[in-house]
């Protein structure tokens, strides 16, 4: 484990500032298992389930995946975990939350692809994708799919039950509202077509938006876009807070150059904050956030730019970015009682601490020569600690 | 040069050469041997483009417009040698894509070059009224456009305000130019040399991947983007157009340079960047540099000339090919060092 101190100011002052935000995690006596899909050299690519401690990372399991994976969704009471494959891949692996081991592949339909994410409903039974109906090459082809969650451990499943239209095209990540009812859906709004790859179709007509569905029926209850100006902006990952605020981040598919929001805020009923960070940090970021996470106090969030190696440490009050560090290739981010998690696609792993900028690298022989992708996930599962 | 999102496999592997550089060592001998003495070059060399193109309103001649055509052909010369170079003080102000708007394939650029000279519109021309105007007019794209027509000095005798526009770039240029150079000299050098977790990078190794970076994505940026972007499938088929300097007819010299360069990149220093590889594999490299420099030397500077035979076209191909080569055996040897340049960064999810 290696320790050092990065330059994270604005964040820590304000944090000791008002220590009563941080309200830390019960685990129980467990640590949380932590959980991503990485490569390596090979091209082969894994699911990893570890820990961390004060003591270092232990790896709890790894397992081979048949491609390349995105999302790693969480059952934690039934004990089993969703991987999802990274768009457009058209497979789900379920996992045994316990030992790692890959029980069950899921195939969706030939004439869908997913986008790498997945959420549950936190009553446990049902779990929610974002797919494409890539043959409807004009319309919105984005789709929402309900399954229908049965069995636990090593033998639950999942049933495709039903298909919602997601209003609007290149869904991404999704989320559940804390309601409970309603999904939030960041509709990145950009068109692909398994046949040319991974290719932007419709750079020029591009119409991203955040939508809320009713999850039981698919009713459409709120849209919103971002302004013509800015509508190269995709928007592709998100989180919420326990008040209902969203934050997104966006991926500008425009000129390189240009001076375009890449982190919003959204309170149902409202308008969209669109946020900037301070200028120098702003162009650095490379118009690309890869993952959005809420710290513990429910109120600070973590935007991170792989393509900028940046991460960026935002208070969703205020709007204003209030720290950076810099991270080559830093992309996957969990929250943890006193800052987050990250992890690199340079094969590291490291925590930071807000109130300090305290940042502790955990390297461990069996991670070594792993190149993590793009999330991170928690369960309050893990092993002793 | 807008920066390409390779595919790149650099998924490298596991460590069967033991590292024992010093990473200051070679991030500050690279800086004062090529970065720093290659900036200053492409400064002064825009520097006298600016003073000539101050005076050449007042009597615009066949003879000033090949002088000032030539002090641009020098200054394409000496941008071209850095242009691989896309971290650091050159990624401020969005100083990179101001000067220099390409590739361009909408033609967004000359489009825009248009649009000004038909406003007539003086209050832009003034140098801070200037940088806030759309990238593709303040640029060597829109300066080569100006200068390098079959029109051009008829226009530019005739039409007072396309000669200010040319001096506004030129001038432009120099502001810029001398700007990356002096940040490089007196700022990024010693962000470089105290390169530790208290900076703007994580470690000196992190500083060395930027350098590493700037030796290896170009080469596929230089296959894909500046050669088989424009030959395409066949002779007939090829776009010259879509070629970087195509007015200028300098398309290929620009290659050439780009290849020198990024072998002076590789080699140049006490230690040498290719000191972070392992030592068995630095002939192969030199050679295949080597290879593609010689097949590049085969071909006339412009491209338009080189496809007009299918020899030509051919040789063009076999440089693709060469730079392909070249890319592959930098990536095999990155692969038994513990240097990774990226994953998530050219995933576009």
């Amino acid at each position: 484990m290696k320790m050092n101190r990065r330059q994270i100011l604005g964040i820590g002052a304000f944090l000791l500032g008002a220590p009563t935000l941080i309200v830390a995690k019960q685990h129980k006596g467990q640590a949380p298992l932590l959980i991503s899909a990485a490569s390596d050299a090979d091209d082969k690519h894994w699911v990893l389930g570890f820990t961390l401690t004060a003591i270092g990372v232990t790896t709890v399991f790894k397992s081979v995946l048949p491609q390349r994976a995105h999302h790693i969704a969480v059952h934690e009471q039934r004990g089993f975990f969703v991987v999802v494959a990274r768009r457009p891949g058209t497979w789900l692996s379920l996992g045994d939350l316990e030992t790692g081991a890959l029980f069950r592949e899921i195939h969706i339909p030939a004439d869908r692809h997913l986008f790498g994410h997945g959420v549950f409903a936190a009553d446990g039974k049902h779990f929610y994708t974002t797919e494409s109906d890539f043959d409807d090459i004009e319309g919105d082809s984005g789709r929402v799919v309900a399954w229908e969650v049965s069995g636990e451990g090593a033998s639950a499943n999942l049933i495709r039950v039903q298909e919602f239209p997601s209003y609007g095209v290149g869904p991404h990540e999704l989320l559940l509202m804390p309601d409970n009812e309603t999904l939030a859906i960041a509709n990145g709004g950009i068109r692909t077509h398994p046949a040319h790859d991974r290719d932007n179709l419709n750079i020029d007509t591009m119409l991203p938006s955040l939508v809320y569905l009713n999850r039981k029926d698919g009713e459409l209850l709120e849209q919103q876009f971002l302004p013509q100006e800015f509508h190269q902006a995709s928007i592709r990952h998100m989180d919420v807070n326990a008040s209902g605020r969203v934050i997104m981040g966006m991926q500008f598919e425009g000129e390189p150059f240009l001076e375009v929001p890449l982190v919003a805020t959204h309170q149902r009923g409202e308008a969209l904050q669109l946020l900037l960070a301070p200028p120098e940090v702003q162009v650095q970021m490379k118009q690309y956030v890869g993952s959005m996470r809420y710290a513990e106090d429910g109120r600070h969030f973590v935007a991170s730019c792989p393509v900028g190696n940046l991460l960026t440490f935002w208070d969703s009050e205020s709007g204003v970015m209030v720290s950076s560090i810099r991270a080559r290739d830093g992309c996957g981010v969990c929250a943890t009682e006193t800052g987050f998690v990250f992890s690199t696609g340079t094969g590291r792993l490291a925590h930071i601490e807000l109130a300090t900028g305290l940042v502790t690298d955990h390297e461990e022989p069996q991670l070594q020569q792993l190149f993590w992708d793009n999330h991170l996930s928690v369960a309050e599962v893990g092993t002793k600690s | 040069m807008k920066p390409l999102f390779l595919v790149l496999p650099l998924l490298l592997s596991g460590a069967a050469f033991s590292q024992s550089t010093n990473w200051t060592e070679v991030n500050l001998a690279l800086t004062d041997a090529v970065v720093i003495p290659d900036y200053q070059a492409f400064a002064t060399a825009t520097a006298d483009m600016n003073q000539q193109a101050k005076s050449i309103c007042t009597s615009i001649t066949p003879q000033s417009l090949a002088d000032l055509q030539s002090a641009f052909q020098l200054t394409m010369d000496k941008w071209q040698a850095v242009q691989h170079i896309q971290f650091g003080p050159i990624t401020y102000f969005n100083w990179n894509y101001r000067l220099q708007y390409w590739p361009d394939d909408n033609g967004t650029g000359a489009r825009q070059l248009l649009a000004l000279i038909a406003s007539k519109d003086t209050s832009v021309l003034g140098s801070e009224a200037f940088a806030r105007q759309s990238v593709g007019v303040q640029g060597l794209q829109a300066l080569e456009q100006l200068l390098f027509t079959e029109a051009s000095l008829g226009e530019l005798q005739t039409d007072a305000y396309r000669c200010r526009v040319v001096q506004a770039i030129a001038a432009n240029l120099d502001e810029i130019a001398a700007g990356v150079a002096l940040r490089w000299s007196d700022e990024f050098r010693t962000t470089v040399a105290t390169a530790d977790e208290r900076g703007f990078f994580e470690s000196a190794e992190d500083a060395t991947i930027d350098f590493l970076k700037a030796e290896v994505e170009p080469i596929r940026s230089l296959q894909q983007q500046k050669l088989e972007a424009i030959l395409g499938e066949s002779q007939v088929g090829a776009r010259v157009k879509r070629a970087e300097s195509w007015r200028s007819e300098r398309s290929v010299r620009n290659i050439k340079i780009n290849v020198a360069s990024l072998g002076r990149f590789f080699n140049e220093g006490n230690p040498a960047l290719n000191t972070v590889l392992p030592p068995e594999d630095i002939e192969g490299i030199n050679a295949s540099f080597t290879k593609v420099e010689a097949t590049l030397a085969a071909l006339p500077d412009s491209i338009t000339q080189a496809l007009e035979t299918e020899s030509g076209y051919n040789n063009l191909k076999q440089a693709a090919a060469d730079l392909s080569a070249l890319f592959e055996l930098l990536e095999a040897s990155l692969k038994k060092t513990d240097l990774y340049l990226g994953f998530n960064s050219l995933d576009g999810d």
